[in-house]
């Protein structure tokens, strides 16, 4: 049972010299609970980013915590998972090497690794490609490389920053459906930061919208359609007030963030 | 001719060789035209006919290798000491600090003004010609490999540390193979330099070597062998690049993917 626990957490950037310190966190109160698929939307600047690298443990909070299990945050580790927006497999190993990375620090044996490793090929649909370069791949195909490397490591909680965010249309929308289909098969604790409304809906679980900077927690809004869900559902009443309602949440903040530039 | 307009093989090795042909028939018509005197500059023919005989004759082929050997022996000791401690500055910051600065005087020191105080502490044997080898490499060699390093993509780092990785991992499975292509380029370059301080080593207090039949030549006024000297650096030089290229490749097929 994973729970996740954001407890008061404030990020001040300091002062950089003519600059004022600038406060990207407000206090931010946040409980994730097992299996839970969470997106947390925001318009660009927000702090969302910065939110999600503080629960990887990459940035630490001015103050506040970040509790995991009952344990305290305090670097990153490999029972947080993260794909980046920007592509980052190891150039230099190929797509199962890439997988098998997490389990090689963690000394888990070759033959071992490769099972696992080929296992997760299969399952991004990426069979035929495993000895293949990441200079040799899609930038689609890099990312479910990505999201397979994060979960060979059976990470406790999954953290997303805007993976899909330099993906054409077309490949995004297959890459949710590759996602999602994921986390209905296995379950799993995700975080999932993301500025595409339709995106946060048809994910997740619970959207939770975020305020122009300083970054706060504006709304939280329960997304309570059925699961599998398919592509489809983008059409259907719901899911349409639901974005209607996100629309208009998003597009206070964003005039705002327009007024301060 | 456009710009960026790419060429294929072939015409980019015709190119190439034009450009040597040509070399050859301005100097031919310099020295067959007698436009130069034969005391100052020896034409191709006299050229090959000289390196002929320093070949066959007075055992040049010793010379080179000799030669070869010492830059060799010179920079993998260069190399050896270089590279790990580059790679240290590049990762751990207050070891950079602490040792760049000095490392940055010291590259400009050159390092055939050393051979006079080296000839004093090492005498004029073998060990202070790799020693000026080594002095002229070494501090190059840290300083590329500590800013390579040091410039390792953050995101890479990062996703590292995201996947369980520690401090040994970020460095022998993450900055070391992300660096390592552009260690071995910098590795190419500074041969490349070290070609240079090996003749000027060989031009002082030696006994063998091409830099020594070169001093040799002048004293005799024999333009046709030094030119054939220098045209034989050249040729190493061009040939150990190629396969350090051929070898760097075949090292990283990732790269070129």
């Amino acid at each position: 049972m994973t729970t996740l626990k954001i407890d008061q957490v404030l990020r001040t950037f300091p002062v950089r010299h003519g600059h004022l310190p600038t406060r990207a966190l407000e206090p931010i109160d946040l409980s994730v609970a097992n299996n839970d698929f969470v997106t947390i939307l925001g318009p660009s600047g927000c702090g969302k980013s910065t939110l999600l690298r503080i629960v990887a443990g990459l940035d630490r909070p001015t103050s506040g915590r970040v509790i995991l299990d009952g344990q305290e945050v305090t670097g990153p580790g490999a029972d947080r998972g993260m794909v980046f927006q920007s592509y980052t497999l190891f150039p230099w190993l190929t797509v199962r090497e890439n997988i098998a990375f997490g389990l090689r620090e963690r000394g888990v044996r070759e033959a071992d690794r490769d099972k696992i490793a080929d296992g997760f090929v299969h399952r991004i649909g990426l069979s035929g490609f495993e000895n293949h370069w990441p200079k040799q791949l899609s930038g689609g195909m890099q990312q479910r490389t990505a999201i397979a490397r994060a979960l060979a490591n059976d990470p406790k909680i999954l953290l997303l920053d805007e993976p899909f965010g330099a993906l054409d249309n077309q490949t995004r929308v297959l890459m949710q459906e590759m996602l999602l289909g994921i986390w209905e098969r296995d379950q799993k604790t995700v975080l999932f930061v993301t500025h595409d409304i339709e995106e946060a809906i048809f994910l997740g679980s619970r959207v939770i919208v975020m305020s122009a900077r300083p970054g706060r927690i504006k709304a939280e809004i329960a997304v309570d359609l059925p699961h599998p869900r398919s592509y489809k559902i983008k059409t259907t009443p719901e899911f349409i007030g639901l974005k209607e309602r996100l629309v208009e949440e998003i597009r206070a903040e964003s005039l705002k963030v327009a007024a301060d530039a | 001719m456009r710009p960026l307009h790419p060429l294929t093989s072939k015409q980019r090795a015709a190119y190439g060789l034009a450009f040597f042909v040509l070399f050859v028939a301005l100097w031919a018509s310099a020295t067959f035209g007698g436009y130069v005197s034969k005391t100052f500059l020896a034409s191709p023919l006299t050229m090959v006919q000289e390196g002929w005989d320093l070949l066959t004759k007075y055992g040049f082929l010793f010379d080179i290798g000799m030669t070869i050997w010492r830059v060799v022996g010179g920079f993998a000791l260069a190399a050896i000491v270089a590279v790990p401690l580059g790679i240290l500055m590049g990762a751990y910051k207050p070891i950079e600090a602490l040792l760049e600065p000095f490392v940055s005087f010291a590259r400009y020191l050159p390092a055939s003004a050393f051979i006079p105080l080296l000839i004093l502490w090492a005498g004029i044997g073998e060990l202070q010609k790799l020693l000026v080898i080594f002095i002229g490499s070494v501090f190059q060699i840290i300083l590329m490999v500590t800013v390579t390093v040091g410039n390792t993509r953050r995101d890479l780092v990062e996703a590292a540390y995201t996947l369980g990785a520690r401090d040994g991992g970020i460095i022998g499975r993450v900055l070391l193979p992300s660096a390592a292509p552009e260690i071995a380029e910098i590795l190419r370059l500074v041969l490349g330099w070290a070609w240079t301080y090996v003749i000027v080593a060989e031009l002082i207090g030696s006994s063998s070597g091409i830099g020594h039949m070169i001093t040799d030549s002048q004293a005799l006024l024999n333009t046709g062998q030094i030119i054939f000297g220098i045209i034989v650096i050249g040729l190493i030089g061009l040939v150990s690049d190629f396969l350090f290229k051929a070898f760097n490749a075949w090292l990283f097929p990732w790269k070129l993917a």
